[in-house]
């Protein structure tokens, strides 16, 4: 099997990644990934990504914690079971703004781990890969996959679309 | 807006984390020592008891209390303009989003001290906490105290989270332009972030749902610090207004804050291009809005008062108006109601130095706000016997002094290290805007 190149067009303009990347899907290269410096609505809509999973992590959060809130009221004041001036134990309305706060902390949570999850970090090997740090800057990065030998018809084909050429051993 | 780019913005805020000059370390040091003075005051309150304050019956809840209510009220308008003005895609927030967070963090630490230094003896805080014990001591779900605890516990993680997660793309901006050890320190803090689409994909679904969960949050927190009040009997305390009276009022400290905290920022790392005086103006409209309403919330309250028919009820605000805390009930209404009024002329509205001076005079206003709610009710209440009048005693202002000094510090100290504007949010931003041009 032959190597695999690493090629990445390096662009200023949001619009010259769109146009590179509907090239890039007629052309016989593969995408590999793509880097920029803020979430660009046009190339998400170039990638064509389907709707991100966060929300189920942030559901399932709300959920465990309005009951989670419940839980801990109840089983607390079942635990010191004495009425006072005639008030339920258990008072379902004043339990209610422990349910409602946790339901939203444990909604962040479920959201800070379904984020951790679906964006894989903490992960520091792809730094080292195929990565540039003018991509957190002013520049968005595509990096397409070819064979060893046609390394050069990629590069020519990002530097046609206007972009600069960054090749990864 | 125009003449920024994408470079330019990295480059302006960037120059923010270069070394500082020797003056920057005389104020962290000033600052540093004030903080110290207030802790030397309450490790003295914890040697000696709680006595060493001015709280006594009939007012047992004195500056300690009044405090935590004007930290955690400036710490609502962080989650207003990161989190409710987001949804709104009000574009104007971008430049002020991140120092506000910053300002909401650090104002809820500080504001969290307060029931500590005021339990006396801290180190019992434990009793808060459900967990099973042999002696059956649980916590009362049912009391507002509660609702406290688990409020602002809720709304330290919740804006701490926010606002880290908000920054982790900038980190990485600063990561890639860092050498050495600073180089390796951003590397861990931005968490490998690569900015790859797929990434950007998530984040941004993370984000939305961060500031829908935050926004009704900043309604409930500040609603429960109001039931602390507004649950129980004291002339003057039990009323339904106090919850939206509270969060209104929360928002306008908050506002004023941003104001007071943005002006010297702007000046001294040069944001002039970043936080224009458009932001700004649009600031001070908002604090127009909530004048109004706390105003509104302030008449109200007498006219509660007035119609309820209740002797006590309105013997209270009678002399809350005429009788001993006059004084600083008139400042409250001066500073809050009638002096953010002058935002309606577009000269003031866009001058730095008058923006500064009304927005300090707002601080001072909201913080005579909570001292005549807290220390008015219980110093007047049904008993004319039981009167009493309160004054803090000089460790409770040394302790008020030191957490001034230490949010100052934390914030000070922050904008030097970390980036105090987005500037992935001010990227997208200009992207934005010229697709709407």
């Amino acid at each position: 099997m032959p190597d695999r190149r690493y090629v990445m067009g390096l662009f200023r303009d949001e619009d010259a990644v769109v146009s590179a990347l509907g090239s890039l899907r007629k052309s016989p290269w593969n995408l590999h990934r793509v880097h920029g410096p803020y979430p660009s609505h046009k190339i998400m809509d170039a990638l064509a990504f389907r709707k991100s999973p966060v929300g189920w992590f942030t559901l399932a959060g709300g959920i465990t914690g309005f009951l989670s809130g419940y839980a801990i009221s109840i089983y607390s004041s079942v635990q010191w079971n004495l009425i006072v001036s005639g008030k339920p134990v258990i008072a379902p309305i004043p339990f209610f703004v422990v349910g409602y706060e946790l339901t939203i902390l444990f909604g962040i949570l479920g959201t800070v781990l379904g984020l951790l999850i679906t964006t894989r970090v903490p992960e520091f090997k792809s730094l080292k890969q195929y990565y540039d740090p003018r991509c957190s800057g002013e520049h968005f990065g595509v990096v397409a996959v070819c064979d060893e030998g046609k390394q050069g018809e990629l590069e020519r084909f990002f530097a046609e679309n206007g972009g600069e050429v960054r090749v990864f051993e | 807006m125009s003449s920024l780019t994408p470079a330019k913005i990295d480059n302006i805020v960037l120059d923010t984390l270069s070394p500082p000059p020797r003056r920057y370390w005389g104020i962290v040091a000033l600052l540093f020592t004030g903080a110290f003075i207030g802790l030397c005051c309450w490790i003295w309150q914890i040697f000696v008891g709680i006595g060493v304050g001015g709280q006594n019956n009939p007012v047992a809840w004195g500056t300690y209390l009044i405090n935590f209510v004007f930290w955690v009220g400036i710490a609502h308008s962080g989650t207003l303009i990161s989190a409710i003005l987001y949804l709104f895609r009000a574009g104007w927030r971008n430049p002020i989003a991140r120092a506000a967070e910053t300002m909401t963090v650090f104002a809820v630490c500080t504001a969290g001290l307060f029931p500590l230094i005021h339990l006396g003896r801290v180190w019992l805080v434990y009793f808060m906490l459900p967990y099973p014990n042999q002696r059956n001591l649980w916590p009362n779900f049912t009391s507002p105290l509660m609702f406290d605890v688990v409020a602002i516990s809720t709304y330290l993680t919740v804006s701490a989270l926010f606002w880290y997660t908000g920054m982790v793309p900038d980190l990485a901006t600063i990561r890639d332009r860092a050498e050495g050890i600073r180089k390796k320190i951003y590397t861990v803090l931005s968490l490998g972030w690569t900015g790859r689409f797929e990434q950007w994909r998530h984040y941004i679904r993370g984000y939305l749902f961060f500031a829908a969960l935050a926004t009704p949050l900043v309604i409930s927190v500040h609603s429960v610090v109001s039931w602390d009040f507004g649950l129980g009997i004291v002339p003057g305390w039990h009323s339904t207004i106090f919850a939206p009276y509270f969060v209104a009022g929360a928002i306008h400290s908050g506002l004023a804050m941003v104001l007071t905290l943005m002006i010297p920022l702007r000046k001294i790392f040069h944001y002039e291009e970043l936080i224009t005086t458009e932001v700004l103006e649009n600031v001070a409209k908002t604090i127009i809005l909530t004048g109004l309403i706390v105003a509104y919330a302030y008449a109200f309250e007498v006219f509660i008062a007035w119609y309820s028919f209740n002797p006590v009820e309105q013997e209270m605000f009678r002399w809350r108006i005429f009788g001993d805390y006059g004084l600083e009930f008139w400042i409250m209404t001066t500073c809050n109601c009638v002096v953010p009024l002058f935002f309606f002329f577009r000269k003031i509205r866009t001058d730095l130095r008058y923006l500064m001076t009304i927005s300090v005079l707002i601080n001072v206003g909201m913080w005579y706000e909570r001292f005549v709610i807290i220390v008015g009710g219980p110093a007047h209440d049904f008993i004319p016997h039981a009167w009493g009048l309160y004054s803090p005693t000089f460790i409770e202002l040394g302790i008020m002094f030191g957490t001034f000094c230490m949010f100052f510090l934390l914030f000070i100290l922050f904008v030097k290290h970390m980036p105090s504007v987005s500037m992935t949010e001010m990227k997208e931003a200009l992207h934005t805007g010229e697709d709407d041009a």
